[in-house]
């Protein structure tokens, strides 16, 4: 996982480097709000942030989704469960190791993405830069809980990893494009989409089918809160369907 | 005192009975051996003894303490070795153990002589230190009993607790129940499949067989009965249970088998046979368990 968090980290800095005088022939329907004063530098801002969506979730399943199905699997449970510890310590701890392995990881690709930001624009938007952050690590809280709560269910690592991945990328994309297609309404409540107000901190883009919109400007406070207190439930919905499950759990 | 409760403990896999209506007290200290076949419900049993399953129905209860309502509490009192478990393949046999007493609430300096104590009982003084990673399956069994071990339980639950070692630490497994049995001081409560081995280390054995408990038996009272084998057929004319001391009961044509009662000893029971009139070509313990349970369990 730190392999391929460095690998993108220098990727998008070969491209930040290289390309950064030429974004405007990159994206010429943004032609007219380059001469916004920052539009440069939110922008990049953008395209760092757009790896954030993604990132996470690769970091989250690799790190969270065996959390649970593994000590079924490798029959550690036989060893765990007859201690006496309350089940709901177990979960937590490793709830918090994962997160806190995950935060790290993904704290060198916005480590980085600062550096980058210092060194071509002398200075970083220094206020979306910090929401973008702190946004990122409570993604990081939701999605890593969502992926606890799938852990619980199964007994085999593969399952987990495979339902993480299908949730998230196949049925939650699905939906939002059913959604947005039949009702022209983004569903704001799947994390898939709240998650987005990581990279809208820098432009308030949004592409979708049914209705697209864009701002030389980032996502106003209200969207900042709704999209924080959507993964904020999916952090207390998917932690305490979790516990529920964890503490049932049985060993066959 | 150490006590564990059984009570119409039924377990349901689907539609599967592993346990039905599973009745048993154990109130004093002492080694009780649960035999039986394959999907008989032992493992099950354990397992729910250890919290490790949920009752479908009845409870479970030790010290008085239900398992299911207040595992916690209950643990404290268990030392379990269940399904030959795994570890944590970067964990030391040490931190491993070292671990499971931290649990139990163990003070550092607890935790120094109990490690001392289970190396040197254990016999792990060799790989203790090296990740669990690069155990054989007979070092992983013996790190099993040591977390089973440390912190001298009131109640020790193991499950086929020589599974997986060789001839030389099968033996030093028995010889350490055993020991632990003549302690007096906690509940051994094992599954086997091997008679020989429940016999060896038992006070009392329980043949369950689907999911059943179908025969409870003290080790002692088959030590009082012998199987003989005769020189010739028995003489139907001979009064054979004339003796209160020595009751006989016929096996076959040249068979018998004689339970002493009153305390009478094997010489005093074998002079009073050949005082009957009985000519005795061989004798050897009566194996009442094994044959209880090929009578009893199904095939």
């Amino acid at each position: 996982m730190l392999t391929i968090t460095l690998l993108v980290s220098a990727l998008l800095s070969y491209f930040s480097f290289v390309y950064i005088t030429k974004l405007p022939s990159l994206f010429p329907s943004f032609k007219g709000f380059f001469n916004t004063p920052g539009f440069s530098e939110r922008l990049t801002g953008f395209l760092w942030s757009f790896v954030l969506l993604d990132l996470p979730v690769f970091a989250s399943v690799f790190f969270g989704s065996p959390a649970i199905s593994s000590e079924i699997e490798t029959r550690t449970a036989f060893y765990v469960f007859p201690l006496p510890i309350p089940r709901y310590i177990l979960l937590l701890s490793k709830y918090f190791a994962a997160v806190s392995v995950t935060i790290i990881v993904i704290m060198i690709y916005i480590l980085v993405q600062g550096f980058v930001f210092y060194s071509i624009f002398h200075g970083i938007i220094i206020q979306a830069y910090f929401i973008s952050m702190g946004l990122t690590i409570l993604f990081i809280f939701s999605i890593v809980a969502l992926t606890f709560l799938i852990s619980t269910i199964f007994n085999k690592n593969t399952y987990a990893y495979i339902s993480v991945f299908l949730l998230y990328f196949l049925i939650f994309n699905a939906y939002t494009i059913i959604s947005d297609v039949l009702y022209k309404v983004v569903p704001y409540y799947l994390l898939n989409n709240s998650a987005t107000i990581i990279e809208r901190v820098y432009l308030n883009l949004s592409t979708g089918f049914g209705n697209s919109s864009a701002s030389p400007y980032g996502a106003g406070t209200s969207d900042i809160i709704s999209s924080s207190l959507v993964m904020l439930v999916y952090i207390v919905v998917s932690l305490a369907g979790a516990l529920i499950l964890f503490e049932r759990k049985e060993v066959k | 005192m150490p006590e564990i409760e059984i009570t119409d403990l039924t377990k349901n896999f689907g539609k599967i009975k592993a346990l039905s209506s599973f009745n048993l007290k154990i109130d004093k200290p002492e080694c009780v051996s649960i035999l039986g076949p394959n999907g008989a419900g032992k493992t099950t049993l354990l397992k729910a003894l250890t919290n490790i399953i949920k009752p479908s129905s009845g409870s479970v209860a030790i010290n008085g303490i239900t398992v299911s309502e207040n595992p916690m509490k209950a643990l404290q009192y268990v030392g379990s070795l269940v399904e030959q478990p795994e570890f944590y393949p970067y964990l030391t046999g040490r931190e491993i153990i070292e671990f499971a007493a931290r649990v139990k609430g163990a003070s550092k300096s607890r935790i120094k002589d109990e490690m001392e104590y289970l190396v040197e009982l254990l016999s792990m003084s060799d790989y203790i230190n090296r990740k669990t990673g690069t155990y054989s399956r007979g070092m992983k069994q013996r790190v099993c009993l040591g977390v089973a071990l440390v912190m001298k339980p009131e109640i020790l639950i193991l499950d086929e607790p020589t599974f997986g070692l060789d001839p030389r630490g099968m033996k030093e497994v028995r010889d350490l129940i055993n020991n632990l049995r003549l302690q007096k001081s906690s509940i051994i409560l094992m599954s086997t499949h091997l008679i020989s081995e429940a016999k060896e280390v038992s006070d009392r054995i329980i043949i369950v067989d689907r999911g059943r408990k179908i025969y409870d038996t003290t080790n002692e009272d088959n030590r009082n009965i012998l199987k003989i084998t005769l020189e010739e057929p028995i003489d139907k004319n001979l009064n054979l249970n004339a003796n209160e001391q020595v009751s006989i009961k016929i096996l076959g044509d040249q068979a018998i088998l004689a339970e002493m009662h009153g305390g009478i000893s094997h010489s005093t029971a074998l002079r009073l046979l050949v005082n009957a009139g009985l000519k005795i070509k061989w004798i050897e313990p009566y194996n009442d368990i094994e044959a209880k349970y090929l009578e009893s369990v199904s095939t």
